[in-house]
């Protein structure tokens, strides 16, 4: 395969708010200091009115985009996913969820993004966190292409959403066809022996280990829970029925992610499968440092998820 | 667009015992309440809705009226009974208050009921949201003024004092924040608990064109808040010495009336007292 072109999902996110704001979206851009997290210079220099920046007061970024909302803009809040659902875990519930507000809330740097910087700056909770939450929709888009599409969707959709973002560059794993539907999962591929679901950037690692699995003649289905709340209960119950045989891959803890969806899924439907659930150890910081270690640790990395695979077949 | 009523201030202070009778036979049917709290800021809500606030009921999607967030959300049950007496919400609603399902919950649903912005009741949150929606009127160059009632023991949440610092940083002088000073919290007086003193000093120090006044004298409050110079490039506050409970005996400065209700003859003097 030629080597394809990685794009930071940042750089395509600033592309989505200028495209916004010349499609005539009201878009305001709320930063706590976190202008440079966020790559926002291009759109800064575009729009320097449609930026504000709050100095580093998460409580304050996420009730004064509420107000914004009020005032008509569709207000967007961008700075690090753990700052973002930590500190003002309240205002993301009373101002915005709960009062129904037009805002859109993306939590940058998720996961183990920030690896060696540690356990402050790891958000391994945003989602298990925002699904507690009422009234938010729940995003984790994983390639250029689809980090696009789901952009586009939510500067347009009126109401609370909630996007985890990555801090690296990832190729595209999606044609240019790909069009996003909220409350649908992402085949990436089709198989019959094993269902694997991922989100955000593991994607391409669930991805790759598929590829490697093709060769040993296992079919593994590759599922992109991209959309998280709504989820497609209906295509994921159908996939795990066909194959028996599931593993799930999230850069987040094992409670209250994507494991506990698929679990709960598995267990509401009475579903007859094996599971194998990889990611953050429950009940635990993540390790830190260099974040292509703390993947190998968790397992959450291609060798990883295709070790697991493999044991999990074997056992049939 | 102005108020609908413009009424003088002794025609607010009529309103105002109206609004203490309904206030008092609210939380007795309902069985709970915040009671002190909603009688320590009676004339201030009646003050603003009979006469300063630009609203009407007819044009209340209007961009460019007047918009009052209520910080206190516990205060809820004082603003129903305005609502009632200015003819926003039915006054057979009232009877409605903290039941199942209720179309008046114990905190403010903004999905719920007209002239709600926010859904408060975890303090310190009315300000930022008032912040972001004076802003929006800066940025689009509209006409509103955004007003925020807290209440003083909410003033101890640091995220008052994040968006304090942003008020003034972004020079919104079409915002005035009103405290509700009755000196009186959940548990004891504020300055027991945690000193608010000098309060006038922490605002100044904030950037803010600072005015105390007497939050249960009508008259002196609206024309503290008439006053204002409404360009001066500085965020406003209008600190409004009230008392907890106001306008009954036995209720009044007592930090165990925060969230009691009368009973039997209490009921009834009460009401004589507000006669």
């Amino acid at each position: 395969m030629t080597e394809r072109l990685a794009i930071d999902l940042r750089e395509v996110m600033i592309q989505c708010f200028i495209r916004a704001v010349q499609d005539n979206v009201n878009l305001v851009v709320l930063v706590s200091d976190s202008t440079s997290t966020a790559k926002i210079t291009p759109f800064q220099q575009m729009y320097p009115d449609r930026l504000i920046n709050v100095g580093i007061a998460e409580q304050n970024l996420v009730g004064v985009a509420a107000g914004l909302s009020l005032g008509g803009y569709v207000a967007v809040t961008a700075n690090a996913a753990c700052f973002l659902v930590a500190r003002a875990n309240e205002q993301v519930k009373n101002d915005v969820c709960y009062s129904d507000m037009n805002v859109k809330l993306v939590g940058l740097n998720a996961g183990v993004s920030y690896g060696p910087l540690a356990s402050t700056h790891h958000a391994i909770d945003d989602i298990s966190i925002m699904r507690g939450l009422g009234n938010i929709i729940i995003l984790a888009p994983s390639d250029p292409v689809e980090t696009e599409r789901i952009f586009n969707f939510a500067l347009r959709h009126v109401g609370p959403v909630y996007i985890r973002m990555d801090n690296a560059k990832f190729p595209v794993l999606h044609s240019k066809d790909y069009q996003f539907e909220l409350g649908k999962v992402d085949v990436l591929t089709c198989g019959d022996d094993i269902s694997i679901f991922a989100i955000g950037s593991v994607v391409h690692e669930a991805y790759a280990a598929a590829q490697t699995l093709k060769a040993d003649s296992i079919n593994a289905e590759v599922i992109n829970v991209s959309s998280i709340r709504p989820v497609d209960k209906k295509a994921i119950s159908d996939s795990i029925q066909k194959t028996k045989n599931v593993i799930t891959v999230e850069e987040h803890s094992l409670h209250g992610g994507l494991a506990s969806l698929i679990c709960e899924i598995i267990a509401e439907e009475g579903l007859d499968a094996r599971i194998v659930r990889l990611g953050i150890t429950q009940g635990h910081f993540a390790k830190a440092g260099p974040r292509g270690r703390i993947r190998a640790f968790y397992e959450i990395d291609k060798n990883g998820i295709l070790e697991n695979a493999r044991k999990l077949l074997k056992k049939g | 667009m102005s108020n609908e009523f413009q009424l003088s201030p002794d025609e607010i202070v009529k309103k105002a015992k109206e609004i203490r009778k309904k206030i008092i036979k609210m939380n007795s049917y309902a069985g709970q309440g915040h009671t002190g709290a909603d009688l320590s800021e009676t004339d201030i809500l009646a003050s603003l809705f009979f006469r300063v606030l630009n609203i009407q009921k007819n044009n209340l999607n209007d961009p460019n009226r007047d918009r009052l967030i209520l910080s206190k959300g516990h205060g809820i049950g004082g603003f129903y009974c305005t609502l009632a007496e200015a003819g926003y919400i039915d006054e057979s609603l009232l009877l409605d208050y903290l039941q199942f399902d209720s179309a008046l919950p114990g905190h403010p649903v903004r999905q719920k009921t007209p002239c709600i912005e926010l859904n408060t009741g975890a303090l310190g949150h009315g300000l930022s949201v008032g912040v972001g929606l004076a802003l929006s009127g800066k940025m689009a160059k509209r006409t509103f003024r955004t007003y925020v009632l807290t209440g003083d023991g909410e003033l101890q949440e640091g995220s008052i004092w994040e968006a304090a610092m942003s008020a003034a940083h972004f020079k919104l002088d079409n915002l005035i924040v009103i405290v509700d000073r009755n000196t009186l919290q959940l548990a004891d007086r504020t300055e027991t608990i945690m000193a608010l003193e000098p309060l006038e000093d922490k605002w100044k120090a904030f950037g803010f064109d600072v005015q105390v006044t007497d939050g249960n004298d009508v008259t002196k409050f609206i024309d503290t808040i008439e006053r204002l110079d409404m360009c001066n490039g500085r965020p406003h506050v209008v600190i409004a010495r009230t008392i907890k409970g106001k306008g009954v005996s036995f209720i009044e400065d007592r930090a165990a009336w925060h969230h009691k209700i009368p009973f039997g003859d209490q009921i009834t003097q009460a009401i004589e007292e507000l006669e």
